[in-house]
C-alpha cells in the first residue's frame, strides 16, 4: 500500500482542488502529505498527465479506502449482510466451523446474561425447562414406585417371609435385604490381569455384550491404575477400586499378582465385592508360582475363566455376615429359647387361669361375663353374691400370683339354692337343733323348735329373696316332741293285777299316783299344740279263765283304774274305759311273769294331729 | 495362547505411532498419549508355528515437556527403540532411552528402528554409529512407516528374540 499510495497524491498543481480538499477533513490532509512530498522533489509533468488519466479511478480508490478504514461504515456495511452470509453458510453445510466459532461468544455472551440477570435466561428457559424436570421427577418415580412394589409385594408373600427371617439372621435391616434382592444389575466381564505386564489371564463375559479385545482393554487398565497412582500420589500397593461412570462400574480388586476387574452395569450389591475378592484369593492359591513366573504363556490359566464366569454370574444371595455368625446363631437360639420359654410359660399360666375361671363359674353366686389379659394382668369381670365364695381365696388355692390377677365384680343376688339356703340361715337364724334346705326355691326347715319360732317362719322366710315357699313338714315344735315322749312313756306303762282281781295293790296305787302326774302334764301339752287329747284305759285278763268272766274282770280293771285317776284330779270326760279281755294281750303267755303281765291295764293316748 | 508386553520407546515425533497405526490393531486414540501417556495396540505375529499376541505399550515419547512414565516399562518382555534418522538428536536420544530401560528394567530384547528411510536426502544416519551399535549386537533395521518398510520383519524380529 506504501508504494502504490506514496507517490499518488491529488496533486499539488491542481491547486483549487487541493484547496477543496484541504478543507476537508483530516484524513484527506493526511493523505494529501505524501504528494506535497513528491512535488518537493518535482516530478512535475509526469504525475500532471498521470493525475489528468487517473484521476476519476483514484477519487474512487480513495473513497473505498475511506470507507475500508471507518469502522462505523464497515459495521454498516457486514450488519446489513451478516443474517444472509450466515444463511448461505449453512446452505453450504459447513456448520461446524461456524458453530466452533460462535461457540465462545455464545458461551460467554450465556455467561455475562446470567451474570447480569439470571431471569431473563431462566425465564427463556422456562418452557423447556419445566417438562423437562417434570419428565425426570416422573422417571424417577417411576423408578421408585417399581422398587416399592417389589417391597410392598415381598411384604406379603413367602418370599417376604423368608426376607424377614434373613434379616433376622444377618442382622440386616428388612428394607436392605429387600432391596438386595431387587436390585437390578448385570456384571458384564470380568477382567483378570497379570499386575506386572497388564496381560489378561482371563475374561469371562456376558452374552451379547459387545467388547473390545482383552488384551487391549486390560492393558489400558493397568495403564489407567499407573496414571491414577501417578497423579494423586496413592501410597505404594494401593490400587485403583472402582471407576464409575453413568450407570457403568468397574470395580477393581488387587491382588499381590494379579487384579480382577468386574465391568457392572446398575446397582450391585456390596457382597458381589467379597465374591470378587474370595475369587481373587483362590486364584493367588491355586496359581500363585505360575502368576509370579508369568511369561505370556496364557495356558495354565485356561480353568479361570470358569471361576471368572461364576464371578460374572453372581446373584444376591441370603449370605449372612460372616462377622459373628455363630454369635448370631447363639443368640437367635437363645432369643428363641426365651420367646418359646416365655410363650410357654405364658400359655400355662393362661392355662391355670383359665381353669381357675371354671372352678368359679362352678362356684354359686358367682358370674363370670368376661376374663383376659389386661397390661400384663389376668382380669376377671362379673357377677357376685355376697355370701358367694371368696374368689381370692381359690386363686391362693391355685397357687396363682394374686398380684397377677384383677376381679371386678358387680353386686347381685344367686337364686342359687346353696346361696339362698345361706342367706337364710343368716337372716332367719335358725336356733340350734333347726337345720336349713333349700331345694328349688322352697325352705324346708329340719329339726325342732318352739312353736312361736316356727309360726313366724313362713312370714319372714318370705321375704328373704329367692325363697318362693316354705315346707314345714320337717320341723317339729318342741312341744310335740315333748306330748309324742310323754304320751310314747304313758303308752308303755304297764299296771298289775293280782290274779282274778281289781283291786289296787299299794305300790301299784303310788305308781297310779305318778301316772296322773304324766297325764296332766300330757293333757296340757296337747292343749297347748291344740290337740285335745283323750286317753283310752284298757283292761287285759291273762288266758285261764272263761270267756265271759274275762271280759267282765278285763272292764271292772279298766273303770277301777279309770275311777281312781278320776279321783286323783284327772277330768272323766277324757278318760275312757275299755274291756279286751284276753284279745290284746300285753305279753306272748310263756312264762308265768310274761302272764302277770296280761293280768294288767294299759293306756293309750288319742290326740287328731298326732302323727 | 502366547502373549507378550512390549513397549515403543523413542524420542518424541519420531514415528513411534505412525509405526504402530497402520500395522496394528487398536481401540484408543492417539489422544491416549497425552492423557494417561500410553496407548495400548495390539500386533499378531506367527512365530514357531504358532500366534503370538503382541500387546504394545506406545509410550509417550519423551521431550522437553514430558516425561516418560517409566513403569509402563515393567512387565514387558521387550521393546522397539525407535529413531528418526533424519534427526541425529534423536538417534543420540534412543541410545541414552535404551540405558535408562536397562536401568529401570533390567536388559530385555529389543529392536533398533531407525525410521524415516524414505526420506533419503535428509538421511544422517551415520555408518560409523551403525558400526558401532552392530558391534554391541543390536539389531537395527531401517524402517518407514509411510512405505511400510521393515515395520513386520521389526516386530517379527523383536518376537523371535522374546521367544529365543
Amino acid at each position: 500500500m506504501d508504494t502504490f499510495s506514496g507517490p499518488v497524491g491529488c496533486g499539488p498543481h491542481f491547486l483549487p482542488a487541493r484547496q477543496i480538499i484541504m478543507a476537508d477533513t483530516p484524513a484527506t490532509r493526511r493523505a494529501l502529505e505524501p504528494a506535497e512530498q513528491a512535488s518537493a522533489k518535482g516530478t512535475g509533468p509526469f504525475d500532471e498527465l498521470r493525475h489528468l488519466i487517473l484521476a476519476p479511478e483514484q477519487e474512487a480508490l480513495d473513497r473505498l479506502h475511506q470507507r475500508v478504514a471507518d469502522p462505523e461504515a464497515r459495521t454498516e456495511d457486514v450488519s446489513s449482510v451478516v443474517a444472509e452470509a450466515i444463511q448461505l453458510r449453512r446452505q453450504q453445510g459447513d456448520d461446524e466451523a461456524l458453530s466452533h466459532a460462535l461457540a465462545p461468544t455464545i458461551e460467554t455472551a450465556l455467561r455475562e446474561s446470567v451474570r447480569k440477570d439470571p431471569a431473563t435466561l431462566a425465564d427463556a428457559l422456562f418452557p423447556v425447562m419445566g417438562p423437562a424436570i417434570r419428565k425426570s421427577i416422573l422417571e424417577t418415580l417411576r423408578s421408585f414406585l417399581d422398587s416399592f412394589n417389589e417391597i410392598m409385594d415381598q411384604s406379603f408373600s413367602w418370599q417376604g417371609l423368608k426376607s424377614r427371617f434373613e434379616a433376622l439372621r444377618t442382622g440386616r435391616s428388612f428394607t436392605e435385604v429387600v432391596l438386595l434382592h431387587s436390585l437390578v444389575f448385570r456384571v458384564e466381564q470380568v477382567f483378570l490381569i497379570h499386575k506386572k505386564t497388564g496381560l489378561p489371564l482371563g475374561h469371562a463375559i456376558a452374552p451379547s455384550v459387545a467388547t473390545q479385545d482383552p488384551s487391549l482393554v486390560s492393558g489400558m487398565l493397568s495403564a489407567i491404575q499407573d496414571f491414577v497412582r501417578d497423579s494423586f500420589h496413592t501410597a505404594e500397593g494401593q490400587g485403583l477400586g472402582r471407576m464409575n461412570v453413568g450407570d457403568l462400574d468397574v470395580w477393581v480388586e488387587q491382588g499381590p499378582y494379579a487384579i480382577i476387574a468386574a465391568v457392572i452395569r446398575g446397582i450391585a450389591p456390596r457382597a458381589l465385592r467379597d465374591t470378587l475378592a474370595e475369587t481373587l484369593e483362590n486364584i493367588h492359591r491355586q496359581y500363585g508360582l505360575q502368576l509370579e513366573r508369568f511369561d505370556g504363556n496364557t495356558a495354565p490359566f485356561a480353568a479361570i475363566d470358569g471361576d471368572l464366569a461364576r464371578c460374572r454370574e453372581f446373584r444376591y444371595k441370603e449370605e449372612p455376615r460372616r462377622k459373628g455368625r455363630g454369635y448370631v446363631w447363639a443368640a437367635a437360639a437363645i432369643v428363641l429359647l426365651l420367646v418359646g420359654g416365655w410363650a410357654g410359660w405364658r400359655w400355662w399360666q393362661d392355662h391355670r387361669w383359665s381353669q381357675l375361671v371354671e372352678t368359679l363359674r362352678d362356684q354359686p353366686g358367682l358370674v363370670i361375663t368376661s376374663f383376659g389379659r389386661e397390661h400384663g394382668r389376668f382380669v376377671i369381670r362379673g357377677l357376685r353374691d355376697r355370701l358367694a365364695a371368696d374368689p381370692i381365696q381359690f386363686v391362693k388355692n391355685a397357687g396363682l400370683s394374686i398380684k397377677r390377677g384383677e376381679f371386678h365384680w358387680g353386686a347381685y343376688y344367686a337364686l342359687d339354692d346353696a346361696i339362698i339356703q345361706q342367706r337364710a340361715i343368716a337372716q332367719l337364724l335358725p336356733p340350734p337343733g333347726v337345720t336349713f334346705l333349700v331345694e328349688d326355691g322352697v325352705l324346708r326347715p329340719q329339726g325342732s323348735a318352739s312353736s312361736t319360732w316356727a309360726s313366724d317362719l313362713v312370714r319372714r322366710a318370705l321375704l328373704v329373696p329367692g325363697i318362693r315357699a316354705v315346707n314345714l313338714a320337717g320341723l317339729h315344735r318342741n312341744e310335740q316332741t315333748a306330748f309324742d315322749k310323754a304320751k310314747s312313756d304313758i303308752q308303755s306303762l304297764v299296771v298289775t293285777f293280782p290274779i282274778a282281781s281289781a283291786a289296787l295293790s299299794p305300790s301299784q296305787m303310788a305308781a297310779l299316783r305318778a301316772i296322773a302326774l304324766r297325764l296332766k302334764s300330757l293333757f296340757a301339752s296337747a292343749d297347748d299344740l291344740q290337740q285335745p287329747a283323750t286317753l283310752e284305759v284298757i283292761g287285759h285278763c291273762d288266758s285261764t279263765g272263761a270267756e265271759t268272766t274275762n271280759v267282765f274282770l278285763s272292764q271292772r280293771r279298766a273303770d277301777r283304774v279309770v275311777w281312781q285317776l278320776g279321783q286323783l284330779g284327772l277330768p272323766g270326760t277324757r278318760l275312757h274305759a275299755k274291756g279286751a279281755a284276753t284279745n290284746e294281750p300285753v305279753r306272748k303267755e310263756d312264762s308265768e311273769e310274761n302272764r302277770q303281765y296280761n293280768r294288767s291295764v294299759t293306756f293309750r293316748v288319742t290326740s287328731p294331729g298326732a302323727n | 495362547m502366547l502373549q507378550k508386553k512390549i513397549c515403543m520407546l523413542g524420542a518424541f515425533a519420531v514415528g513411534k505411532t505412525s509405526l504402530v497405526r497402520r500395522y496394528v490393531e487398536s481401540i484408543y486414540s492417539d489422544a491416549y498419549h497425552t492423557t494417561v501417556g500410553v496407548k495400548i495396540s495390539k500386533k499378531v505375529v506367527q512365530a514357531n508355528n504358532s500366534e503370538v499376541n503382541l500387546v504394545l505399550w506406545d509410550l509417550y515419547g519423551e521431550d522437553d515437556f514430558q516425561k516418560m512414565n517409566w513403569k509402563h516399562l515393567q512387565g514387558a518382555f521387550g521393546y522397539l527403540l525407535v529413531a528418526d534418522g533424519t534427526r541425529p538428536a534423536t538417534l543420540d536420544k534412543a541410545l541414552a532411552l535404551e540405558q535408562k530401560a536397562r536401568a529401570e528394567v533390567g536388559p530385555l530384547p529389543f529392536v533398533f528402528v531407525v525410521n524415516k528411510c524414505d526420506l533419503v536426502n535428509d538421511w544422517q544416519f551415520d555408518a560409523a554409529l551403525e558400526a558401532q551399535l552392530v558391534a554391541k549386537k543390536w539389531t537395527i533395521l531401517r524402517s518407514s512407516a509411510k512405505t511400510g518398510e521393515s515395520v513386520e520383519e521389526a516386530f517379527s524380529q523383536l518376537t523371535g528374540k522374546m521367544l529365543g
